[in-house]
């Protein structure tokens, strides 16, 4: 797989000190978007790269706290470094807990505001990865006819041929022919490697639900 | 064989004829009468009376015809065949019974009245001339043909006459006495002049033979008027009877309907009386319902009243508790009454003892204070206890009836209230100062965080190998600028503090203070802060700004309560006192709160110097900068007792002079 270019976004009222950070957050040899409110972030052509969002807290029309919900609910899984010029302990763990990944009060450590970019990247990149992951199973289960899904349901659940075949009121060669077709299909290579397959695309339904 | 060929003269008796017209009125009265009678009875008193009737009718007729004929004087001596004459006296009654029974049917149609009159008419016409057959006298009796049937006419006809009238006058009630005399007058008048027509009819020729006067008499005189006054008995008899015949069935039935009327009164007087028993009856049931309903929703209103209810004996002791007050206290009955009760109630407020209610008591009118009053589960909660007293004859109180209502709810949202509308004063004081902190804090740190992230790059830049001289002089000037911007800021501050000089009006100190212990009176009592004013009379008003003044008024009360919150025994006091003092106007905020140490008295004034945990420092820096604006002062003094804070105006008409 190609990496894409991951690319940090800056939103901050402030136009010069968005700058600063764009300027900082460049020199490391990243790309930045900068924008002056949420709403323009929102509005914003955004590029499918492993990406965070460095956010004032104090922003207009809307704070940025709020502004993380209304991203998490929107269904925008990006990580989100705050930045304050006037900060306090409720406002930061409130932050924290919403699954920000660092709080930075204003003026930062140039070193820390780095870190957390990075961190950030690297933490929206294994989501990507997994998202895409589970995207790939999910294209490989859907494409299982509905009788196959009922055989490899039954599979993982450790029934045997005979079981299912009587089950779905068939034969066992009948039975070991759809589950050969569908561990081909999933691109399984083992009984085990099927079962967690399944697995991942039940505990991923599970969160989203 | 007629030898002379002249009639007889014969000539009238007037005296009879009159006789006999008074004997046919009263036939003709007798038979209306009697009508009326066999019509109104029943049965055999019918036939009683119609017999009887037709008798003394038929008697009447013939007597008035007989005398008629007796009237007569002729030239001979006459003598009567008295057989036939019974058998006209037999044709009259006869007659009469058809008359009778004819006008005493229910209905009587012209064909029944034709009928009758024809029978009657005809029985009476024939009377009338069997009448004259009874005559023995010496004489051929020649009738004349026009002459008779003109008398049968007229008899037919005053038959008809005479049905209609009786039947019309049949109802005895209906009409009078006079009206039937006269209808009786018309009657005989008729009847005589039938009979006289029919008189008229007979010529008698003489005749040498003599009458056969086998069974005939002779009429003497008596005889004569012995008929009369027969007749005349006969009839007045009949009419007597029928009168009291009558007379005795009207007062019958009068009696009778006096008897019913009596019963029907009685009958209602009864079921009147019935109908007062059954409505008193039903009225006692009502009331006692009503008093039973009454006692039940007195019980009702005792358990579920939403209040404690007590009573109390002028020492303070109580001799009453209601259920719900033991319920709410969890003191049993024993334990609640005397002074037990008095445990219940919180020892910081007033009537927590019994000094304090018998003092309550002493003054002796209806009284209500605020206290707080322990649950079960040990909370406590602000009651209102009001108590009345109730007095003896003498005006003596004897006890003191009471409620206790929770008002714990009531008050918090009071204080919530008072709270939002005291937002304005205490609570904006807080906030904008916090506000106004992290603006300055946010206005300040932006250009500040540009400015090192900025230097930060060009350190960078500087230890890279491949420094970009472009970039860094980018970002160097950015550096310059936000400096600039950050001293801007501070600058901006500053003018805005300076600014808005504030208006200037004539403000009257006092009422700002009561205006300020009304916004703050429950911040007051919630901290059992004991308000004492002191406002001086007469103080020259001030040239300011109200809302500023109220402010600072605001700080120094609010301080005076804070520095007393650790008190935990003894008074917690806060003295507000107005003066004028050597041309000013002076105001005291004094409470009773551990003071401060004097070496601060000044620190005390300074920005961010606070002793407080929660304080930010700036109320009383900011109140001090708000009276020197004012052409004032403002210290503060700290004295064993508490804290003194002082603050001068000059007043209005010093900067006018």
């Amino acid at each position: 797989m190609t990496e894409v270019s991951p690319i940090v976004f800056v939103v901050d009222d402030d136009p010069s000190v968005a700058r600063a950070i764009k300027r900082l957050v460049e020199s490391v040899g990243l790309q930045v978007a900068q924008f002056g409110s949420a709403q323009q972030f929102l509005h914003s052509e955004r590029p499918d790269a492993p990406s965070c969002l460095v956010l004032d807290v104090r922003l207009p029309g809307i704070s940025g706290l709020d502004f993380q919900r209304q991203l998490a609910e929107a269904g925008i899984h990006i990580p989100v470094i705050f930045v304050t010029a006037h900060g306090d302990i409720p406002m930061t763990v409130r932050a924290m807990k919403a699954g920000a990944v660092e709080f930075l009060t204003k003026p930062f450590r140039d070193q820390d505001l780095l870190d957390a970019v990075q961190v950030a990247l690297e933490r929206d990149r294994a989501r990507r990865q997994k998202e895409a992951g589970i995207a790939t199973l999910r294209d490989r289960y859907e494409s299982l006819s509905a009788r196959e899904r009922e055989v490899v349901a039954m599979v993982v659940c450790g029934l045997l041929n005979k079981q299912i075949a009587a089950e779905i009121g068939t034969t066992e060669n009948t039975v070991k022919a759809h589950r050969s077709r569908a561990m081909e299909k999933m691109q399984a290579e083992s009984l085990a490697d099927l079962v967690k397959m399944v697995e991942r695309l039940q505990t991923f339904h599970e969160k989203a639900s | 064989m007629i030898s002379e060929n002249a009639a007889m003269t014969g000539s009238y008796d007037y005296g009879e004829v009159s006789r006999s017209i008074v004997i046919a009125v009263a036939a003709s009265y007798a038979a209306l009468d009697l009508a009326g009678r066999v019509t109104a009875t029943h049965g055999r008193a019918r036939a009683a009376w119609l017999t009887g009737g037709a008798i003394a009718m038929g008697i009447g007729i013939w007597a008035m015809h007989f005398k008629g004929m007796l009237a007569f004087r002729l030239s001979v001596s006459v003598e009567y065949h008295w057989p036939t004459v019974l058998a006209s006296l037999s044709v009259a009654i006869l007659a009469s019974a058809v008359a009778l029974y004819a006008t005493s049917r229910q209905k009587m149609g012209l064909v029944d009245a034709l009928t009758g009159s024809i029978i009657m008419g005809g029985g009476i016409a024939g009377m009338h001339y069997i009448g004259l057959a009874a005559m023995r006298l010496p004489a051929i009796t020649r009738f004349s043909p026009l002459l008779v049937s003109l008398s049968i006419f007229l008899a037919v006809l005053f038959s008809l006459v005479a049905l209609l009238m009786a039947f019309d006058l049949r109802e005895e009630t209906r009409w009078s006495a006079m009206r039937r005399l006269g209808s009786a007058l018309v009657m005989g008048a008729a009847i005589s002049a039938m009979h006289y027509t029919g008189m008229a009819a007979a010529a008698f020729m003489p005749s040498a033979l003599p009458p056969n006067l086998s069974h005939a008499v002779s009429i003497s005189p008596i005889g004569n008027n012995g008929i009369v006054i027969v007749t005349l008995l006969v009839l007045g008899a009949a009419i007597l009877t029928s009168s009291v015949d009558r007379q005795a069935e009207a007062e019958v039935r009068q009696i009778n309907q006096g008897l019913e009327h009596q019963v029907t009164e009685r009958t209602a007087q009864l079921e009147a009386t019935n109908e007062q028993l059954r409505k008193e009856i039903a009225e006692r049931e009502r009331a006692d319902e009503a008093l039973r309903r009454s006692e039940d929703r007195l019980r009702l209103v005792i358990d579920t009243i939403p209040a404690l209810v007590w009573s109390k004996f002028p020492d303070g002791s109580a001799d009453f508790l209601n259920h719900r007050f033991r319920e709410y206290t969890g003191l049993s009955a024993e334990e609640g009454l005397g002074e037990g009760w008095l445990k219940a109630i919180h020892p910081e407020d007033p009537a927590s003892s019994v000094a304090d209610w018998r003092a309550a008591f002493a003054v002796g009118k209806p009284f209500e204070f605020e206290a707080r009053l322990r649950r079960a589960d040990g909370e406590y909660r602000w009651f209102l206890f009001r108590g009345e007293p109730l007095r003896d004859e003498v005006g003596k109180i004897v006890k003191w009836y009471g409620t206790s209502t929770d008002m714990e709810d009531r008050k918090q949202a009071e204080w919530a209230l008072q709270e939002a509308q005291a937002g304005l004063s205490h609570v904006t004081r807080v906030t904008t100062m916090g506000e106004l902190v992290g603006a300055i804090a946010h206005e300040v740190n932006q250009p500040i965080a540009a400015i090192v992230t900025n230097a930060n790059f060009c350190l960078r830049q500087l230890a890279s190998a491949s420094r970009n001289s472009d970039k860094l002089r980018e970002a160097m000037l950015e550096i310059v600028n936000d400096g600039t911007r950050a001293s801007a800021v501070i600058s901006r501050i500053g003018a805005l503090l300076r600014k808005g000089a504030p208006k200037r009006v004539a403000v009257d100190i006092n009422q700002i203070i009561q205006e300020v212990t009304i916004l703050l009176r429950n911040e007051m009592a919630r901290n059992h802060v004991l308000l004492r004013t002191q406002l001086g009379a007469d103080l020259p008003r001030v040239s300011g700004d109200g809302v500023l003044l109220q402010q600072v008024m605001i700080n120094l009360v609010m301080n005076g309560i804070e520095a007393m919150s650790s008190i935990k025994r003894g008074p917690r006091e806060l003295v507000i006192k107005s003066s004028r003092d050597h041309n000013e106007v002076s105001i005291q905020v004094k409470d009773s709160g551990v003071g401060f140490d004097p070496q601060q008295a000044e620190h005390i004034f300074e920005p961010f110097f606070t002793t407080k945990p929660q304080g930010i420092g700036m109320g009383l820096s900011i109140s001090r900068s708000i009276v020197e604006s004012h052409g004032g002062r403002l210290w503060a003094e700290s004295h064993p007792t508490g804290a003194l804070f002082q603050f001068t105006l000059p007043p209005l008409n010093n900067g006018a002079s």
